[in-house]
């Protein structure tokens, strides 16, 4: 379903039923793709499986054009990941969507709650990526506290493990995927015990710079 | 970072996994009430009802004290409930029509009583007032609490306020047949007040735990 079609004022529900709604009811499962969102959400909530899978894939490409609409401040590659925490929200929360009722005022309160949470959580701050501006960006001439030769003694206070990442990462540019093979973890677990390695070195800088 | 494949992932894992749980206002509504009506049966049963109940029942103030708290009950907990799905209209005046009346009557006090109107508002109970109101709505207001987080409010703390204010209301509608003091003047100033704080806890509450 493409977002022309998912927008179109035929599937709008509010307002006086016009024939072509009630044309669309009948028409149900003879044309598949222009089932009722209100029959495959009751469905879906009887336990048929198929049928909320195909509630969530007619529904998003309506999500997609309210997170992009809301959404300017924040990189496109977050979109989806919103997408996802509002379909998440869709099914923890599809029993309270009432039988009688149209899905759609349901579905945008609902998806307007989740969008506004998650852009909340992640900071009303405009993200660009900064590579655009590498050639008119000052460069940054304060002193730097963190030079080589302190960046080895720090390495040396954490596990010998953590610092082998960090050195392949953060000094070598290396991949998470490549520092993790050198050890012999995954590329997930490196990532996370980089992070948290990251974390002991910059509390670690704060006290040095004390 | 995720992409259109990993959706389309996460909504075949979604749509394998077995419904939620179902929301069940009646649950809300007959789980409180019957909390409700179960403390003030002990309270009865430990403090009695008022000796003269039968007869000071004629009175208007009286049956006010318990009238308005029990239709402020009624309204807030329709409204915590139609608040709690999304895309449902609140509308808050009704709440305030009870409110209203309260203060009318109060008004009327005011204006028509002889004697000191400090004394007759703190009256001789208050704190037991207080005290009995909140220890009765504990529980049935922790029970609405955890019952609707099963629901999806979109304002989370208005919906537990206006739980908090339904409990409160319900239990002083209840206590009123224990309590003596039938000045308009204390009861809007000390039901009113316990009614507010549980109506405050249950915002708390809401922030705190219906958020989704």
């Amino acid at each position: 379903m493409d977002l022309a079609f998912a927008l179109s004022p035929r599937h709008v529900c509010s307002g006086p039923p016009t024939p072509v709604i009630l044309a669309t009811g009948r028409a149900e499962g003879r044309v598949p793709q222009e089932e009722v969102w209100e029959v495959l959400l009751a469905r879906a909530n009887d336990g048929d499986g198929t049928a909320f899978a195909r509630f969530l894939h007619a529904v998003t490409p309506t999500l997609r054009a309210v997170i992009r609409r809301r959404g300017d401040g924040l990189p496109p590659d977050q979109h989806e990941d919103i997408l996802q925490e509002v379909l998440l929200a869709i099914h923890l929360k599809r029993q309270t969507w009432r039988r009688d009722a149209p899905v759609r005022p349901w579905l945008y309160a609902l998806a307007r709650y989740k969008v506004v949470d998650a852009f909340r959580r992640r900071g009303a701050s405009v993200t660009l990526p900064i590579e655009e501006f590498a050639e008119v960006l000052p460069e940054e001439n304060v002193a730097v506290p963190l030079s080589g030769r302190d960046a080895e003694l720090m390495l040396g206070m954490i596990d010998a493990r953590s610092a082998m990442l960090v050195r392949a990462v953060a000094l070598d540019g290396k991949t998470a995927e490549e520092a993790g093979e050198m050890v012999g973890i995954t590329a997930g677990a490196a990532r996370v015990a980089l992070h948290r390695a990251m974390r002991r070195l910059s509390g670690l800088a704060e006290r040095m710079m004390k | 970072m995720s992409d259109r494949q990993s959706t389309d992932d996460l909504i075949r894992r979604l749509a394998a996994a077995p419904p939620p749980v179902r929301f069940s206002p009646v649950a809300v509504l007959g789980g409180m009430a019957g909390l409700i009506v179960l403390g003030l049966t002990f309270y009865f049963a430990w403090f009695g009802l008022r000796s003269d109940l039968l007869t000071a029942w004629a009175r208007l103030p009286v049956q006010a004290k318990t009238v308005l708290p029990g239709l402020l009950s009624i309204l807030a907990i329709w409204l915590a409930l139609g608040s709690a799905r999304p895309g449902r209209r609140v509308v808050l005046w009704p709440v305030f029509v009870p409110v209203a009346l309260a203060l009318a009557m109060a008004a009327h006090r005011m204006a028509t009583a002889e004697g000191p109107l400090l004394a007759e508002t703190l009256g001789q109970t208050a704190l037991a007032c207080l005290a009995s109101i909140a220890m009765l709505s504990a529980l049935p207001l922790a029970l609405g609490v955890f019952l609707l987080r099963r629901a999806a409010p979109t304002r989370p703390v208005l919906t537990g306020a206006l739980l908090g204010v339904a409990t409160g209301a319900g239990v002083a509608a209840g206590y009123a047949l224990h309590c003596t003091e039938d000045s308009p003047l204390f009861v809007i100033s000390w039901y009113g007040l316990a009614i507010a704080a549980t109506g405050g806890v249950g915002g708390w509450l809401g922030h705190r735990l219906l958020r989704w």
